[in-house]
């Protein structure tokens, strides 16, 4: 092995050489790109329920939900949301009973229609973990949190379009309330919002039920990958329960989201196959050109196996040249898509917010796109253009084994 | 004397073409031989064989009784490699490899000490003549300065014979004189063997033995 003549090659057939680095170079950027991408909108979608610190959300949809848009003429006061109708008590023991579930919450959501338009109330439990609803009190804007009967906090925004304070009472349904702070709800965690937060009992009264009450349940699962088993083992175990994880925001999302790892994969192979035929096909070229050298090197002694590796390192050394540009490529162009933003649909009965007011409070989330190359990424790629650069390399070494001196000085 | 190349029987079909038609033929050791005959006759061929470019339809070749019949193709790089020096008449020397690295290519693949490589080049090159252009490109070079590289690259590996096809083909007479007194300097000095093609009467008469060559056959 002579690294001086290989180099001089390459450098000589600098045109070529180029072609080949960037060939392999925008294959590995399009596998760089395609899978973070992929990946951002997963972590994307999984914010909601990160910022809840729930993996699941049990609800129960109206039986006959045949329109969740319209609105009954006759609607007003409290009453439970389309989404979220009351757990039976044996709903609730079987939930209990699920095993490899890490903390659940209950709370109860209620919407009031009144003439001027539509509140949603949260009633949450304080005895249990922070999960979802209850998270809102992490979130205290300004005073604090209701811990007694009578007292609630209200949602930032909605509380300065009421023009309410904290300090000052608010009526809900007829009975007064103290306002006795307001709250902010976090990015992305808009799943969980409501504009007004109580006690789950002071809901229960609301609602004109004394115990047991209850229409929402986060869940925190031991083992976040076991998602889709417990799902289905809800599903089977309570009839009409809708269950919500942040696959359902995949779903929504649409679009490049709905990648797959399996779509990545291919869309990636693709682009990294376009780069692998580009490289033998200038390099076969390439061959015909050089099918004089190989002819006089043949004829001075050279084995096969001698000019098959000066092929493979030839190739190797613009694959690995071709990698690293195209891993640089690929972080650049995973910087500028991190300055996208992106919005992220709710699923209509995770909105919390009676669908027909839509218009007041869109059910989108808008977030930066979370996109980054991780090292195991830049790895992968890596490896990816060294297999690319020994495939070809080999390619071509087959190629020329054919190639006779006698023949080749006499086509001169 | 001892036989250096022993060909039997030789014969070397293109499909339906018969180039050589029962070729027998010694070379003996510290022999300067020449091969003439008609464009066509099979000069080209006939070498090719002998040297272990290409293998023959039918016979037999050995060198130094090394047979290379039944040698692989991997077995033949070797051969040629360990045993032959090539001289060709377009010179083929690879053109993005200056003049000493053309020397040493058939010492590449060999496992040696760099400098001990680079310094026999050099000093063959020097033995040419043309030490001074060694980091010179084969474009830069003249056409007597190129088959002066091309044969001290036939050297490189000390071969048992030379196999030179029309050295000074694409040379002026006076280039091709200097190249033949290199070639005749080789064989008298250091005794070794060569056979030559050429189509040059001159030439041919002031080597040692003349084989004719008439349609694939070897006539006297
Ligand atoms: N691979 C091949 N396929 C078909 N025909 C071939 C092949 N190689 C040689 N020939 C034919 O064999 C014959 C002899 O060719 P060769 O090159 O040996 O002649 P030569 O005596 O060297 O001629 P010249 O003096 O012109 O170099 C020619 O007719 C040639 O066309
Ligand atoms: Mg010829």
């Amino acid at each position: 092995m002579y690294y001086p003549y290989i180099i001089k090659e390459l450098r000589h057939r600098h045109n070529r050489t180029l072609v080949n680095i960037l060939g392999i170079s925008f294959g590995i950027a399009l596998f760089i790109s395609i899978n973070a991408l992929s990946s951002a909108y997963k972590k994307a979608a999984g914010q909601p329920f990160k910022d809840m610190g729930a993996d699941l959300i049990v609800q129960r949809a109206q039986k006959q939900q045949n329109n969740p848009g319209s609105q009954p003429k006759s609607m007003r006061g409290i009453r439970l949301p389309f989404s979220n109708q009351l757990f039976s008590k044996q709903d609730l023991i079987e939930l209990k009973n699920l095993e490899d579930i890490n903390a659940a919450a209950q709370a109860l959501l209620l919407w009031e229609f009144t003439k001027t338009g539509f509140t949603s109330i949260m009633g949450v439990d304080l005895q249990q973990p922070a999960l979802g609803g209850l998270k809102a009190k992490n979130w205290i804007y300004k005073g604090r949190f209701p811990d007694k009967k009578g007292e609630i906090a209200l949602e930032k925004h909605f509380a300065k379009f009421k023009k309410i304070k904290p300090g000052s009472s608010f009526m809900i349904s007829g009975q007064t309330f103290d306002v006795v702070g307001t709250i902010e709800i976090k990015e992305g965690a808009q799943v969980s919002a409501a504009n007004i937060y109580m006690l789950i009992d002071d809901a229960r009264g609301l609602l004109g039920k004394s115990t047991g009450a209850v229409n929402l349940i986060y869940l925190g699962l031991k083992d976040p990958s076991m998602q889709n088993r417990i799902k289905s083992q809800i599903s089977s175990k309570i009839k009409g329960a809708s269950i919500n994880s942040s696959d359902s925001f995949l779903e929504l999302m649409g679009g490049v989201s709905m990648i797959s790892d399996k779509f990545s994969l291919i869309a990636s192979m693709v682009g990294l196959l376009g780069a692998a035929l580009l490289i033998i096909k200038t390099m076969t070229s390439n061959l015909v050109e050089r099918s004089y050298d190989i002819g006089i090197l043949k004829a001075m002694g050279w084995t096969r196996a001698d000019i098959q590796k000066q092929l493979m390192v030839e190739t190797f050394i613009q694959a690995i040249a071709g990698g690293l540009l195209g891993i640089l490529m690929g972080y650049l162009i995973s910087f500028l898509l991190g300055f996208l933003s992106i919005s992220i649909p709710v699923p209509w009965e995770m909105g919390f917010v009676p669908s027909m007011a839509k218009q007041t409070q869109a059910l989108n989330e808008i977030v930066r796109l979370p996109i980054s190359v991780s090292v195991s990424l830049s790895a992968s790629a890596m490896g990816l253009s060294v297999v690319i650069g020994c495939i070809t390399g080999y390619i071509l070494g087959k190629r020329t084994e054919r190639m006779k001196p006698a023949d080749i000085f006499r086509q001169l | 004397m001892n036989n250096i190349l022993t060909a039997a029987n030789l014969s070397k079909s293109f499909k339906a073409l018969q180039v050589v038609k029962d070729v027998s033929l010694t070379i003996q050791n510290g022999e300067f031989a020449c091969l003439v005959g008609k464009s066509g006759s099979g000069k080209t061929t006939l070498l090719s064989i002998l040297s272990g470019l290409e293998k023959p339809t039918k016979g037999r070749v050995s060198i130094n009784s090394t047979s290379i019949t039944d040698s692989s193709e991997n077995e033949l790089a070797l051969f040629r490699r360990e045993k032959v020096g090539f001289v060709f008449q377009s010179f083929h020397l690879i053109p993005t490899l200056c003049a000493w690295e053309n020397v040493a290519l058939p010492l590449f693949p060999v496992k040696m000490d760099k400098e001990i490589r680079k310094k026999r080049a050099i000093e063959l090159l020097n033995q040419m003549e043309i030490g001074h252009r060694a980091e010179h490109r084969p474009s830069s070079l003249s056409g007597g300065e190129k088959q002066r590289v091309a044969i001290a690259r036939a050297l490189v590996n000390r071969p048992e014979i030379i196999f030179a096809d029309e050295p000074t083909g694409n040379l002026d007479s006076e280039t091709s004189g200097a190249i033949m007194d290199i070639l005749k300097h080789l064989n008298k000095k250091n005794g070794m063997s060569i056979l030559m093609v050429t189509h040059d009467q001159d030439l041919a008469a002031s080597t040692d033995r003349i084989i004719h060559m008439k349609d694939g056959k070897v006539v006297s």
